[in-house]
């Protein structure tokens, strides 16, 4: 925004207006005139211009349509012409200007025409009326004039799509960004899982009591640790060591470690295995089993 | 690397004692030598800070910005010059390539002479554009100088200019009494595009217009700009942050108006004021020959944030995991006419960030002063954050760029790796897992059982189990 | 019979140690001679790494070597699919490269220092003579022959059909694949027939190896089953069946869950269902027997409608349901177009670019093949006559490994192995009719007529069929005239092998070779030449945009990450780079910048009329850039009105300001007189003016105009847009800003 400062200026012109010699103009007249289909129909929309106060209604622009002014400036009630004459339309929001000079001859008569194709874009975008002012100004002492006048409503034509307005890349500060992770992986509840765990434990003293209600016993231990004492030691060990290499490598181990304590253990296996099992064969052959 | 790069200038700079960040060389090209008396406040204030000043003209055999591919200037300033071209040592391909190698320029025109057309083209690659047929001049009949120009008009006078945005510093005006005014007399405006390394430093008040003298004196039917879309002093920063400005009124460097006196025109007040001049040439030499604006990256650090992870705490790691914690700071410092100090933002509303991006940025964040990193010549800023779960190579970006500042874009490459198969959670650690670690176990326990049984089991004596066997 | 002279040399074979030790020479020389004739790219040009793949598991097994194995396994590597990255480690089929990894140690363990690279290139022929002792194995348990085996394993070695995968450096998955697919298929013939869960584990054992080796691992896992299938079909279930087949299944499931690239997919995919339920069918069908032995027959014939038909039933309902909620992976893409052809052309056309995803045409089959492609009925009919269990899977293998050869150049891979099992069947069976020395004893009092030829049959005892006739050939000059004509035919294989493997298959594709007027040989090393400028005059971790072709040479041989590359697994970031060559450089530009492209190379091949070069493959990025972009990119524009695909002076504007026309042809007249530029692999002429850069720049050019490569601009310094920075350069001033077109803009700040 523009620091105040450079309001003064017009406010204080307005104020001395009358004091000194000055810029003005009378005979002000805006009118609208709208084109459709061809010539045939002309819609006409007239207001007069007043220098001291804008106009409360604001005029309405379609696309086809061309706003004329005419007007006639004068220095201090003299028709003349100035150097600077424009009318400038302003957006209220951003403070976008856009000045359009006025055709003037000698005797201070000025005139212009303006249709939407001659609006820059971002005023063709506006949301709300363009504020539009008459600068009247030339070299020497008079002093200038400028006042708004009236306002512009840009009536966008639905048929044809506004040329969007793409505000230019400005270095600045950029929304910020936060990344969204995806939901964490979740169990179910611990009940639930607990439950069933226990579910899964109970199935072994269930085995177990079934085999032991089918007949199974360890009787013959004694007798198979007597025929064979080492290979039956050996064997159930390595079986049993197997299981805790297993779980090492589940724990700790990494593969190195436990791919030569698998090989270790399973030539014991099978060493071991062959006697032990043999010793079994017999038993079965014996009818012992 | 970066850190001995700045050694290197930060020696350098101590060596020659230059007050210039990059350099001390400066190359005045005039019309004729003798023209310099009519800048010697300014030149004088130049050399002051620490320059060494060659004056040349453009006719000069001897004028040469390169000398076996190396610039042989720093910084270049342009008085205005009568003829239509430069010669052969100052063509717009040249003056492209100094800028390409981080030469600044400041480019004084005048109304009263025609732009040479070498700059005009230059100007046009920057999409400045001047008025057409390299004549035009401002005037305002609402703010001029009622003392010296009460007819012509075309001696502006303007207030000191502010902030351009809320968010960007004001390097230009601030502290500028508030009775001081600039005074631009003669001067030409230009129009800029609509790019994002143009920089209007001083606009044109609504009321002002430019006209051609020549072919306009009685009536302006077609008319170049007016108003604030009227740049009269213009800030061009490259991508490599090598400065140009143009200056559109090449008297606002003069003696006369340094410290001169003018009057507002009646309407206003008719007040005598101060001109603001000399403190406006000198901040925007200072900015062009990069005494001000400038900054230094002197660091940059990105680093593990895991708590209790001591042991992984390498500095600018190459690669990171999905989902770990990390910080990353950056030490910013920003030089003001003899050192540097530490950067702060201009305004609340600017925001230092830093992205984390491949592709497109997955994370955007502001960065915040961490004072316990901070030194006296810097301020390290700072930023905690998870990196995203998707593997990929990333960059850390800052990008901060900012009009009137010197760019800064740094990008630190690093991998985002996916999880290592021995980084998830343990199963026994899953809840959901129990039931199958029991099944596990069930199965060991029941195959260990089952061996025992096989092996040592008594035939039973029922006949069931007889035949059961057998089978 | 000692009468005959013949025996008395065949005598000297019948003890039994000296026949092994013969088998063993005969065996180590045919391995010898898979071996020896696959080293004619290493004498002809060096010892080096072949097409694409290979170097990617050239780099991978350079990693295994450096890092160790968990490193490998964890692997991610940055300098692929860049920004996007690769999980290496859980992305690739270990297998080939951890025994590379593992010959490599054991050597230095053994003092014996190689370099890794020589291992990876004849690691190949090694295995491919481990495949012909294996091939020999397989044929032993189809057939009694003694000599059936040496001949498979004598087709095995020098095959083209395997050939042309396992050249010396031709260092890829099937180098080693072909050989655990043999091997495996004789541990499951071999668990078969005994029964033996040992057997079984082993097969299974490899059939992990296998899976850890190729993705052609489904082949076994759907050929297993099939044949189970069949089995049982033919009512042969059997407690065999169901031990081999539950062991192999049950462990190999397992082991190949192992992979980190298989993980779940065992019980996810629509590819291994079949497997899977043939293992539900036999437990069934165990079930079902012990049923059978437990309740009279007559409840059981009801009972077992009633149980298969249901349980099959909801088997199938299940497998649907579980589909269609998407717990079971549907069949992918590529196992489609097995089954339809034009399928990949249309729904996925990275597939259809690739050259050996063509359908095979017939010529292929005899230049691959040979002779053995029509001794191979002769063996499948040979097994029918006999139908055990291994002959069955014979029989079914045959019939699955023609058909997919047929559907698939590349699977011609698979159907060699039973061609030559079953080829060897033939020959011997041939050989060892017409080369008895003996004629048949006379049986019940029929004389064994040595006359010309004349079949004799025995008499029919109308009780048994298992009393052959006797047919027999006893002839002297018939028997010479066949086994002769045999003689020539297998030397004429040899030779025609030979020449194959010589001129067809023994090219590295890195290297060119081509003949000078007089007959000399000239190399053609514009590949490597590029890659080492790439190497050596670019930043460590500039980014190189190609064709996804090249993606694993660059990798490999320049050391630079790439946008894509073979390993074909991201089909939109492959479409992003056909996008960007084929669109202009307004468009291609925003694409580079944003990943990262500091050099684009592309493949050009109108100056030497080289017919493998980018414009050739142009279409195909076209359209894979068309199946995301529908909008942006459409084959139809690069296509004149009369549909022709021209790169001269008519070809379409979209054409001409494609990217990739203008890399290719960016300064390409110059090289020749003004308005005299000839493609000289398309053999047109060209537009006079050539086209114009201006966000890339020419970086390099290799000799013979093969490799082009471009530098991509950064963005102009002062904010300007690369053509009209360009224009400057040039000595172009710009135009004075006319009045603008268009509605007119206000400067905001």
């Amino acid at each position: 925004m523009r620091p105040p400062q450079l309001f003064a200026p017009a406010l204080l012109l307005l104020a001395a207006s009358f004091a000194h010699a000055a810029w003005d103009f009378d005979d002000g007249s805006i009118s609208v005139v709208a084109k459709q289909s061809g010539d045939s129909i002309k819609e006409k929309q007239v207001a007069l211009l007043n220098p001291k106060a804008p106009l409360s209604k604001p005029v309405s622009l379609g696309s086809t349509s061309t706003l004329k002014l005419s007007l006639t400036a004068k220095d201090n009630g003299k028709g003349k012409r100035p150097h600077q004459a424009f009318l400038v339309l302003q957006e209220q929001e951003s403070g976008l200007k856009a000045p359009f000079p006025l055709t003037v001859k000698e005797n201070g008569k000025a005139a212009a025409q303006i249709s939407q194709k001659d609006i820059p874009i971002q005023l063709l975008n506006a949301a709300k009326p363009l504020k539009a002012s008459i600068v009247l100004a030339s070299f020497g002492s008079s002093e200038g004039f400028n006042a708004p006048v009236f306002n512009v409503k840009i009536e966008a034509d639905p048929a044809v799509p506004l040329s969007a307005y793409e505000r230019p890349l400005r270095y600045g500060k950029k929304p910020e960004i936060h990344h969204i992770f995806r939901p964490d992986p979740k169990s179910p509840p611990k009940v639930v899982s607990l439950f069933f765990a226990l579910a899964v434990v109970a199935t072994l003293p269930a085995l177990f009591i079934g085999w032991i209600f089918l007949g199974a016993n360890l009787n013959h231990l004694s007798k198979a640790i007597g025929a064979a004492p080492l290979s039956h030691a050996t064997f159930f060990g390595s079986i049993v060591a197997m299981e805790f290499v297993f779980f090492m490598y589940y724990t700790s181990w990494n593969l190195f470690q436990t791919l030569p304590v698998i090989g270790a253990v399973a030539v014991i296996t099978l060493l071991s295995g062959t006697k032990a099992l043999g010793e079994v064969q017999r038993r079965r052959l014996a009818g012992e089993r | 690397m970066r850190s001995l790069f700045s050694l290197c200038l930060f020696l350098l700079a101590a060596v020659v004692s230059a007050v210039s960040t990059s350099g001390n060389r400066l190359l005045v090209i005039l019309d004729d030598v003798a023209d310099k008396a009519n800048y010697s406040k300014f030149l004088a204030d130049l050399e002051g800070r620490g320059f060494q000043l060659s004056f040349e003209t453009p006719k000069s055999e001897s004028l040469t910005l390169f000398h076996l591919g190396e610039r042989t200037y720093d910084h270049v300033i342009f008085f205005p010059i009568k003829t239509k071209g430069l010669g052969p040592n100052l063509t717009p391909n040249i003056l492209v390539d100094f800028l390409n190698a981080k030469g600044n320029i400041l480019l004084a025109i005048s109304s009263g002479i025609a732009t040479p057309n070498s700059l005009v083209s230059l100007l046009a690659e920057l999409d400045i554009q001047l008025p057409a047929d390299r004549t035009g001049l401002v005037v305002d009949h609402f703010n001029y100088d009622a003392s010296s120009a009460p007819e012509k008009h075309d001696v502006l006078l303007l207030p000191p200019p502010g902030r351009l945005r809320p968010d960007i510093k004001d390097f230009f005006g601030a502290g500028a009494g508030s009775n001081e005014v600039l005074a631009f007399s003669r001067g030409v405006g230009a129009v800029l595009g609509t790019g994002e390394l143009l920089t209007p430093i001083l606009r044109a008040p609504r009321t002002a217009y430019s006209y051609n003298p020549k072919e306009q004196a009685e009536v302006v039917d077609d008319l170049f700009a007016a108003g604030e879309q009227l740049a009269l002093v213009t800030a061009f920063q490259a991508r490599n942050s090598a400065r140009l400005t143009l200056l559109g009124s090449a008297e606002m460097l003069q003696d006369t108006w340094f410290d001169a006196e003018v009057t507002k025109p009646s309407a206003t007040g008719g007040r005598k004021a101060k001109t603001f001049n000399r403190e406006f040439a000198k901040r925007v030499s200072g900015w062009t020959f990069n005494e001000i604006g400038v900054l230094r990256v002197n660091w940059i650090e990105h680093r593990l944030d895991e708590p209790g992870n001591s042991a992984s705490n390498e500095t600018n790691p190459k690669i990171y995991r999905i989902k770990n914690n990390v910080k990353y700071t950056i030490s910013l410092s920003e030089y003001a006419w003899t050192n540097w100090e530490p950067f702060t933002l201009p305004s609340d509303d600017d925001a230092l960030q830093l992205e984390f991006s491949m592709l497109s940025p997955f994370h955007r964040l502001e960065l915040t002063p961490e004072t316990a990193r901070s030194t006296p010549e810097s301020t390290a800023y700072t930023v905690h954050f998870r990196l995203p779960d998707q593997h990929g190579i990333f960059n850390f970006k800052v990008n901060y760029k900012r009009p009137f500042l010197s760019n800064v874009e740094e990008k630190n490459t690093v991998s985002v790796r996916h999880m290592a198969h021995d980084e998830w959670p343990r199963s026994f650690a899953i809840s959901g897992a129990w039931p199958w670690i029991a099944g596990i176990g069930v199965t060991v326990a029941g195959w260990l059982a089952f061996c025992a049984v096989w092996m040592y089991s008594a035939p039973p004596l029922t006949d069931k189990g007889e035949t059961k066997k057998t089978q | 019979m000692s009468a005959d002279p013949l025996h008395a040399l065949a005598s000297a074979g019948k003890a039994k140690s000296t026949r092994s030790v013969l088998r063993v020479v005969i065996l180590a020389l045919i391995a010898g001679a898979a071996i020896a004739s696959r080293l004619f790219s290493v004498i002809r040009f060096e010892s080096i790494i072949h097409e694409f793949d290979p170097w990617f598991n050239f780099r991978a097994t350079k990693y295994l070597v450096a890092h160790g194995f968990y490193k490998f396994w964890d692997w991610f590597d940055d300098r692929t699919w860049h920004p996007l990255g690769r999980v290496t480690g859980g992305t690739l089929y270990p297998g080939l490269m951890v025994t590379s990894g593992v010959i490599y140690h054991a050597l230095r363990a053994l003092t014996i220092p190689v370099d890794i690279r020589n291992i990876c290139v004849l690691l190949a022929p090694g295995f491919s003579g481990l495949t012909a002792i294996a091939a020999y194995l397989l044929t032993n348990e189809m057939t009694t022959s003694n000599s059936a085996g040496l001949l498979a394993a004598a087709f095995m070695g020098i095959a083209p059909g395997y050939i042309s995968r396992s050249v010396a450096g031709s260092y890829d998955n099937e180098a080693i694949a072909i050989f655990l697919l043999v091997f495996t298929f004789y541990l499951w013939i071999k668990a078969l027939k005994q029964g033996s869960m040992l057997w079984g584990a082993l097969c299974a054992l490899f059939y992990g190896y296998m899976v850890a080796s190729w993705g052609g691992y489904a082949f076994i896992t759907c050929l297993l089953p099939l044949h189970a299938f069949v089995l049982i079909c033919m009512g042969r279930y059997s407690t065999r069946l169901y031990v081999s087949y539950t062991t192999w299944y049950a462990l190999g499931t397992l082991a190949s869950m192992q992979i980190p690239f298989v993980g779940f997919l065992p019980v996810k995919t629509s590819e291994h269902m079949p497997a899977l339920g043939i293992f539900g069918f036999l437990q069934l069908l165990a079930f079902l027997d012990y049923v059978r032995s437990a309740i009279p027959s007559r409840q059981f014939q009801t009972f077992l409608w009633v149980f298969a038909g249901g349980s099959f039933g909801l088997g199938l309902a299940a497998l649907a349901i579980a589909t269609s909620a998407g717990f079971i992976a549907p069949w992918s893409g590529r196992f489609y177009s097995l089954w339809d052809t034009g399928y990949a052309k249309i729904h996925i056309p990275i597939i259809a670019s690739v050259s050996e995803h063509q359908p095979t045409a017939w010529p292929a089959f005899f230049f691959d093949l040979n002779m053995l492609i029509w001794l191979f009925p002769v063996g499948v009919y040979l097994c029918f006559q006999e139908l055990a269990d291994q002959h069955v899977f014979i029989v079914v293998y045959a019939l699955f490994g023609s058909y997919f050869a047929g559907v698939m150049v590349r699977l011609m891979l698979t159907l060699t192995p039973v061609v030559c099992v079953a080829a060897a069947i033939a020959v011997s069976t041939l050989l060892d009719i017409y080369l008895t020395a003996k004629s048949p004893k006379p049986v019940e009092g029929q004389p064994a007529d040595g006359g010309d030829g004349a079949a004799k049959k025995a008499v029919k005892s109308g009780l048994k069929s298992t009393s052959k006739p006797l047919i027999g050939v006893y002839g002297l000059y018939s028997k010479v005239a066949i086994v002769g004509a045999l003689t020539v035919y297998l030397l004429l294989f040899v030779l025609h092998c030979t020449w194959v493997t010589s001129n067809a298959y023994s090219s590295p594709s890195v290297v060119l070779a081509s003949r000078l007027p007089d007959g000399s040989q000239h190399i053609i090393d514009d590949y490597r030449e590029a890659y080492q400028w790439l190497r050596q005059n670019t930043r460590e971790d500039a980014k190189i945009m190609s064709w996804w072709d090249y993606g694993y040479q660059i990798g490999g041989m320049a050391d630079r990450p790439t946008l894509v590359d073979n390993n074909t697994w991201n089909n939109t970031h492959i479409a992003t780079v056909g996008k960007a060559m084929s669109s202009r450089e307004e468009v291609s530009y925003p694409i580079m910048r944003q990943h990262e492209v500091d050099y684009v190379l592309v493949v050009f091949g109108g100056l030497l009329g080289y017919s493998g070069d980018d414009i050739n493959k142009f279409l195909w990025m076209v359209r894979i850039a068309e199946g995301i972009w529908p909008d942006e990119v459409s084959e139809r524009a690069f296509f004149t009105p009369r549909g022709e695909y021209r790169v001269d002076g008519d070809a379409t504007e979209t054409m001409k300001n494609s990217l990739m026309y203008k890399m290719s042809y960016y300064n390409y007249n110059k090289l020749f007189p003004p308005g005299q530029a000839m493609d000289r692999m398309r053999g047109v002429r060209l537009p006079e003016v050539g086209p114009s850069l201006s966000t890339i720049e020419e970086a390099f050019t290799s000799e013979n105009w093969i490799i082009r490569i471009y530098k991509v601009k950064d963005l102009d310094n002062l904010g300007r847009d690369h053509a009209s920075a360009a224009a400057f350069d040039r000595g172009h001033k710009k135009k004075k800003a006319t009045k603008k077109r268009g509605p007119r803009l206000l400067r905001v700040d």
